[in-house]
């Protein structure tokens, strides 16, 4: 594929992810923390529709035209001290790589030290990999998916899966905080007097 | 129901939107989505303007040059063209830095957060290159492929922003 036409491509996907997390308000900082903080839940209704829409398009995808998967490999060191490390950087940050681009575009200005910051770990990595890798090496069992460990076709599992958690999500998750009352707290924090001032949301009680 | 003009759309409809990009990420570009990769791409880049070595180590020529590396980059300069595009069109605007940090950490002043920006950037980066994904390539891609690393990691990332999240005040 041409250079030209992937770099359409990608723009072109981009915009519209971009525009699905600006309206969403995932990419602002205060909902993000605020599901870390239980506060707001509409990043994981966000991830696990976004979840659950992948499942079946792939079950569909590799199920019935055998288009083929790619999995991450199961390392356990590198997955479990960099997914510890990458939580506590969405946390400072309050943002993920691809939300801080969306906070630059929406028009944040802290949003360009997150990404400056983000371009200078991806480069102390690229320089310290060796060691990095050296020390977190234990663990290693390939690109193992749950079909492979279970007595079922991918499309299968992906689909049931899929059932779960579309039922947890609108049968539980939606019944105990509906997403509308989680975007008015999103766009109370948009409010810089009403924030400053103590009306724009108020926190429950301690 | 897919308005540009509209302030918000659901979570569950933006959710679906973004799953559904996965069909042309698996057809036309052979891969997930994910985001992180892209800085590696700009880090490779920028490493090569201080130091002429910097295009020999095997790690950052790799994400000079790979096809879907080129598409992941564009992929990020589109999201922020897009949330550009959606704040206009929906008259959403925003204060220099979110008022959120205020509420959270107590910063009052744009220098304070552009440093703590910066450090959590640092940070965010480095975890994600050491997992190998961020919450797109991990978290919605690799959950998607039911990838057992990938669900590891997820639960990581909220161990991991729940306990650090958890030393800021309640939002």
């Amino acid at each position: 594929m041409s250079t030209i036409w992937l770099v359409l491509l990608g723009l072109a996907m981009g915009a519209i992810f971009g525009v699905a997390l600006e309206k969403s308000r995932v990419m602002e900082p205060g909902v993000l923390v605020g599901q870390f903080q239980f506060r707001n839940f509409t990043m994981l209704k966000m991830f696990l529709a976004a979840t659950i829409t992948g499942l079946v398009a792939l079950a569909v995808l590799n199920g019935a035209f055998g288009v083929a998967l790619h999995p991450k490999t199961f390392a356990l060191g590198p997955v479990l001290i960099g997914g510890l490390i990458l939580g506590v950087g969405i946390a400072l940050a309050g943002a993920c790589p691809g939300t801080a681009l969306a906070q630059a575009g929406a028009g944040y200005r802290d949003a360009y030290a997150v990404i400056a910051g983000g371009i200078a770990g991806a480069i102390f990595y690229g320089y310290n990999i060796d060691w990095i890798g050296a020390a977190l090496s234990f663990g290693s069992y390939g690109k193992i998916t749950f079909a492979d460990l279970l007595p079922l076709p991918f499309w299968g599992l992906a689909l049931i899966l899929a059932a779960i958690l579309a039922a947890f999500l609108l049968v539980v998750l939606e019944r105990l905080v509906p997403w509308q009352a989680d975007m008015d707290k999103a766009e109370a924090l948009l409010d810089v007097d009403a924030v400053q001032a103590g009306h724009g949301y108020s926190a429950p009680a301690e | 129901m897919l308005s540009l003009s509209k302030r918000h759309w659901s979570p569950y409809v933006a959710g679906i939107v973004i799953g559904l990009l996965q069909i042309p990420a698996f057809l036309l570009v052979n891969t997930a989505l994910g985001a992180s990769s892209s800085f590696v791409t700009a880090g490779a880049w920028v490493a090569s303007l201080f130091d002429a070595g910097a295009a020999d180590i095997a790690y950052f020529a790799k994400y000079m040059s790979a096809d879907k590396y080129i598409w992941q980059s564009a992929l990020v300069i589109g999201i922020a063209l897009g949330a550009l595009l959606s704040a206009r069109a929906s008259g959403s605007r925003r204060a220099a830095f979110s008022p959120a940090w205020t509420r959270l950490t107590g910063v009052t002043s744009l220098g304070s957060r552009l440093a703590l920006g910066f450090v959590g950037g640092f940070v965010l980066l480095l975890g994600a290159r050491i997992a190998g994904g961020c919450t797109s390539g991990h978290g919605i891609s690799g959950m998607a492929q039911l990838a057992v690393g990938s669900t590891v990691a997820v639960a990581a990332m909220f161990a991991g922003g729940i306990l650090t999240a958890a030393l800021m005040k309640k939002i």
